[in-house]
């Protein structure tokens, strides 16, 4: 072996052993990367514990967060609804399985004690059979002793807070078919008290202070709406009392009335029967009377004939009388049809004072009108109306003493004139001016007595006033004269 | 094709039953109605109700279930009857059949029982697409999927979901026709001329390390990593056992197990259902042993963009064609994240396919459907937490 091949040898070595020295070096630089990955993957998977654990606590707090918007909404939506409500049993129809599952429910009963029957009414059930919520309900009144117990203490219960003397929660879960739930009294201020019961079977589910928080305000708010129920029911009931008495009382009023008037028409029928009866003997006496007082059947001593003349008169009287009476059964009855026409007022006036001047005289009584240009035209019956003036001013020349004053005066307020006949005479007593109209009538004083009347001339001029849908009503003062005022329509 | 939609809230089942049905043939008009989807909520899910919809319907195919929740047009509801009555082309052929007592130890055999009463009369009509809705307290609904898989073949999509109540595990219903069943799984097979495109997705995000599932069969995950698999939350969020157990719905919607699939973005999500003594956790769906697994989280935005990605995947499917109407399958998880806001969702889709077109979905307790609508590889998976957005175009 030569030197050149032994260098040869000795520099592949070296080479070789630069090449091994090279490899080891990167070898040991990949496992330190691979350390360093490893390490780093290590620390990327704490991170990733951290991450998990606080999504975790994050979707925890949002969900609770969520259930408690869920639940406020819910309960605000509810409680408007209930609170609207004033019936009793609508109550609790408003709660629906929707409302109970926004809560976080599935299954719910409400249950009022009924104090007579002594036994707990099932007013709601939610998430139940028919046959489940018999059997609840046969439970419920079997237990009534610890229920009332729970009303009266006025405390909900939950499944996870149960005092001490409780029923067991297995038990509750057992009796109402749940996992977890809420018993709270419904506690109105008057009637029936009860609890409202909501309960889920989800096995997971738990109920927070939040839940019971809210089924406690929704309790309240049954109770307090059952409260409005019960004073509306009764201030309804009061009302259908009242109206039922006011009914009675109107329907008794018009049998009344409508009694009133059959007797009403029947003394005017009996008037005017009777009037017509009187009329033809009274005509004959009359007529006898008047060839007697003739002397055509012979002279007559000066004292029949004196009480003839008296017979005449009272028979006159009697006619007027009875005439008055017919006027007035005709009128009452509707057989007199009111005719109106255009009547001027002046013209009447000037009538009544040709017709009284020398009555007036013999009284020196002045007599005036004074109707306004304004007031000259009323509608009415000519004839009618005649009668009242003639009436209302011979009743003032009857009571005005002598040397006293009688006027006719008029004004007018919008389409309605208003007719004042006044005098200074003897005046009425306040305490009897409301009868005057009435038929028959006659102010008891010593006037009277010297001034005959019949009691029926006012009656007859109401009854025309009316007739014409005027008013007639009188002012007077005892000592002063008297003011008789009525209303006719303007043309 | 003609649709027409129908949806009551009233509580008595044959009212309900009548108000609905009643609209969706007025909006029907006068076409011949071939076929109805019938979705109630648990209360409603009476014979009563099939039969007075039967009675109005005319004897023709019903296909529906119960659900914690209905979808509509209208909103989000949690109580009511809702049901689609569609007219058919002619050329669109379809077959509906159930399998009853599903045995939750062979769903396997259940799943290929009802594959070939679907099947009933194809022939060789091309086939386009299955739909299934099975109890959602079948466990073994992965099992069920492949044996319906086996007997239609795997060259058309399926797409399922699993009825649910609410939240009670209690029971829930299928409807075929005139009949209300549980246990078991009643479907529709669509035929000849038919076009739909559809989309799924969850939005959900790994994060953490990846792990292995060590041992596990079925859907009962023995360890993680060699250690107890309930080891993997207790070391997450800090818990043991008996607080994990307590809290265990929460968790588990809310941060579910992601299967990593190779060459997919999106993870195939697993809920955990219970917590065995042994530390196993039982999740709904198979998780296969080597499975590469993380823990998922998401936020509301990641879930309603996955809903808009979902709708985006339907529509594209269907091409130049307009939704006649849209079926939708959200998972009751979703439902209960959402909480009082439970129509986003809904909104999103509306948004996309618009306001007027006729839609109908229910709450489900686990969706079946292949991971895409497009690239489709034939394989249906079991779904936890996901929207299936159905779109079915003119015809």
């Amino acid at each position: 072996m030569s030197l050149f091949t032994l260098f040869g040898i000795f520099a592949l070595f070296i080479i070789l052993g630069i090449i091994l020295l090279y490899k080891n070096q990167r070898l040991k630089e990949f496992n330190d990367r691979i350390a360093s990955l490893n390490l780093s993957l290590e620390e990327m998977d704490e991170q990733a514990k951290l991450i998990m654990r606080t999504d975790m606590e994050l979707n925890k707090a949002q969900e609770e967060l969520d259930k408690k918007i869920s639940g406020l909404d819910t309960l605000q939506r509810l409680s408007r609804e209930i609170s609207t409500t004033l019936e009793e049993q609508q109550i609790f129809k408003k709660i629906n399985n929707q409302y109970v599952e926004e809560l976080g429910f599935e299954r719910s009963l409400a249950f009022l004690w009924k104090n007579l029957e002594r036994e707990f009414h099932l007013y709601l059930s939610i998430g139940y059979t028919h046959d489940e919520s018999l059997q609840i309900k046969t439970a419920v009144n079997a237990n009534r002793d610890y229920f009332l117990g729970l009303i009266k203490n006025g405390s909900a219960i939950s499944s996870e807070i149960l005092p001490e003397g409780n029923l067991s929660k297995n038990t509750f879960n057992q009796l109402f078919l749940v996992h977890s739930f809420i018993i709270c009294p419904v506690l109105a201020q008057e009637g029936d008290q009860g609890f409202i019961f909501v309960g889920t079977q989800n096995t997971e589910a738990s109920i927070t202070k939040g839940d019971q928080e809210f089924i406690s305000i929704l309790a309240n708010q049954i109770g307090q709406t059952l409260d409005n129920a019960r004073l509306f029911e009764k201030t309804w009931r009061s009302q259908q009392e009242l109206e039922i008495k006011v009914e009675e009382r109107t329907r008794q009023l018009t049998q009344a009335l409508e009694e009133v008037k059959k007797i009403s028409k029947r003394k005017s029928d009996f008037i005017s029967s009777v009037s017509h009866e009187i009329r033809t003997p009274l005509t004959s006496i009359k007529g006898y009377a008047a060839i007697l007082l003739a002397s055509k059947l012979g002279n007559l001593p000066d004292e029949i004939k004196s009480r003839l003349e008296k017979i005449n008169r009272h028979s006159d009287e009697l006619v007027h009388m009875v005439n008055d009476l017919l006027d007035i059964s005709r009128i009452e009855s509707g057989k007199v049809v009111i005719k109106k026409e255009p009547l001027d007022l002046k013209a009447v006036a000037e009538k009544i004072d040709d017709l009284f001047s020398e009555q007036f005289k013999t009284k020196n009584i002045t007599f005036g009108s004074d109707i306004p240009d304004d007031c000259r035209e009323v509608l009415a019956d000519h004839s009618q109306i005649d009668r009242v003036f003639i009436n209302l001013v011979g009743n003032a020349f009857k009571f005005t003493p002598e040397n006293g004053r009688i006027g006719i005066n008029a004004r007018r307020t919008g389409k309605i004139i208003q007719i004042d006949i006044k005098d200074s005479g003897f005046g009425i007593p306040e305490d009897t001016q409301e009868s005057i109209f009435e038929e028959f009538f006659r102010v008891d004083n010593t006037i009277n007595q010297e001034v005959k009347g019949t009691g029926l001339g006012l009656a007859l001029v109401k009854h025309i006033i009316e007739a014409h849908q005027g008013k007639i009503w009188v002012k007077s003062k005892v000592g002063e004269g008297s003011t008789f005022s009525f209303t006719l329509n303007a043309v | 094709m003609n649709v027409g939609l129908g949806f009551s809230q009233l509580e008595d089942p044959i009212l309900a039953a009548n108000e609905a049905v009643g609209q969706a043939l007025m909006e029907l008009k006068k076409a011949p109605a071939s076929l109805a989807l019938i979705f109630t909520s648990v209360e409603l899910a009476h014979p009563l109700t099939l039969r007075a919809a039967n009675n109005l319907l005319g004897e023709i195919p019903i296909l529906g279930c119960s659900s914690l929740g209905i979808m509509t047009n209208a909103g989000v509801f949690r109580h009511g009857f809702a049901v689609l009555v569609i007219s058919l082309h002619e050329q669109t052929f379809f077959n509906v059949a159930a399998v009853k007592n599903i045995d939750r130890n062979n769903s396997l055999l259940s799943g290929k029982e009802l594959g070939d009463k679907l099947l009933f009369g194809f022939k060789n009509i091309p086939r386009s697409l299955s739909i299934i809705l099975s109890d959602k307290l079948i466990t073994e609904g992965t099992r069920l999927i492949n044996g319906l898989q086996e007997s239609l073949g795997l060259s058309f999509p399926l797409i399922g979901a699993a009825a649910s109540d609410n939240f009670e595990n209690h029971k829930t219903y299928q409807y075929l026709n005139k009949e209300i069943l549980s246990e078991s799984c009643s479907g529709i097979l669509f035929g000849g001329r038919f076009n739909f495109g559809f989309g799924i997705k969850h939005g959900w995000k790994a994060l953490g390390k990846m792990r292995c599932v060590t041992a596990s069969s079925g859907h009962v995950i023995q360890e993680i990593d060699g250690l107890p698999a309930v080891k993997l939350y207790e070391e997450y969020f800090a818990k043991n056992t008996r607080q994990l157990a307590k809290e265990l719905r929460r968790i588990s919607i809310y941060y579910p197990l992601g299967i990593y699939l190779p060459g997919e973005k999106e993870y195939l999500l697993r809920n955990i259902v219970s917590i065995r003594e042994d530390g196993a956790l039982v999740t709904q769906g198979d998780i296969p042993e080597n499975s590469k697994i993380r823990l998922m989280i998401s936020t509301e935005d990641s879930r309603l963009t996955a809903v808009v990605n979902a709708c985006e995947e339907a529509k594209k499917n269907l091409g130049s064609q307009k939704a006649k109407f849209l079926l939708l399958f959200d998972s009751g998880a979703r439902f209960f994240i959402l909480g009082r806001q439970n129509d986003l969702e809904l909104c999103v889709i509306k948004e996309v396919f618009g306001e007027k077109t006729p839609l109908i979905g229910i709450y489900t307790n686990g969706e079946q459907a292949p991971l895409k609508s497009i690239n489709y590889l034939g394989k249906t998976y079991f779904h936890n937490q996901s929207i299936i957005i159905v779109a079915i175009g003119e015809q």
